[in-house]
């Protein structure tokens, strides 16, 4: 079967979902603040440290001030444009950008909460936590589709040479 | 979705147990770090620093494809250096993605988190 994702040639892209899943995206998308606030300890991992050293405690803060508002607005208008659009079959550019990183976002708060770890095993029908992380699967799988898109409109060959 | 969140054991970097990961030196060959192109674009103060290097760290739940696309849409990277860099981060732990000025690191550091990835700095001992 070929991909529900798909980039058409006018640079939208198509997206073929049907209404359940539109209804769990935009359900999701909407449990989230509509302003997301980095002191919110549900999106704490959407505001990860810039500094690695914590005796650069005084750059971090720095830091914090200058982006921490410019980047929950980033993520907050991604989760508008999913809401806005969960219905679309068809989505611009930009709203296909702001639907992967809303996606994404709704995966780290997730992901975050059900505590994912590498080789974690499904959590049983039964277990309370079976919902949730089928939630997250759904999100993964959908976001796994549209960066199969997206890179293969990239070039394999680099314009920059990279650290090492 | 209110539930409260609980801190992910692994989610680096964990500042206890750093001293464990990979040494940054041995990711980094210092013949690699631009210096020649710092030099004349900064002041005498900053010039004399060492490089700051931009860090991603391993995490469970962002996909591999997806970080892969993440630093060669971000930095250009061909496919194979970007797949490099994305398995460093899963076998090592952490890779190195960018160096250059505090400023410039800050700068790669905001832009991956817009995308959700786990990347810190830190100056190239």
């Amino acid at each position: 079967m070929s991909s529900p994702i798909r980039r058409r040639r006018d640079g939208s892209y198509a997206v073929r979902l049907d209404a359940n899943a539109r209804t769990v995206l935009a359900d999701l998308a909407g449990q989230l603040p509509e302003a997301i606030d980095a002191r919110d300890p549900m999106v704490r991992r959407l505001f990860p440290p810039a500094y690695t050293a914590t005796e650069q405690a005084g750059q971090e803060r720095e830091y914090r001030e200058l982006v921490d508002t410019a980047l929950a607005n980033h993520h907050s208008r991604s989760l508008g444009v999913l809401v806005a659009t969960a219905q679309s079959d068809t989505l611009s550019e930009a709203e296909f950008h702001a639907w992967l990183d809303a996606i994404g976002s709704l995966r780290l708060v997730l992901g975050t909460r059900l505590d994912v770890h590498e080789d974690m095993e499904a959590p049983a029908p039964d277990d309370p936590r079976a919902p949730e992380y089928g939630l997250f699967q759904f999100l993964g799988e959908l976001q796994y589709l549209m960066v199969e898109v997206l890179a293969g409109d990239l070039p394999d060959e680099g314009r920059a040479e990279g650290p090492l | 979705m209110r539930l409260p969140t609980r801190r992910r054991p692994s989610a680096p970097p964990d500042r206890g147990t750093r001293g464990t990961r990979a040494d940054p030196v041995s990711v980094v060959p210092p013949e690699t770090v631009p210096v020649g192109d710092l030099g004349t674009l900064l002041d005498e103060d900053t010039a004399t620093d060492k490089p700051w290097l931009v860090i991603v760290w391993n995490d469970p739940i962002n996909l591999m494809s997806y970080v892969t696309y993440v630093l060669q849409k971000l930095f250009g990277y061909s496919k194979d250096k970007a797949t490099s860099l994305m398995l460093d981060v899963h076998h090592k732990g952490r890779a190195v993605v960018s160096s250059g000025t505090r400023e410039r690191a800050e700068l790669d550091v905001y832009r991956l988190h817009e995308h959700g990835l786990w990347a810190t700095m830190e100056q190239a001992s």
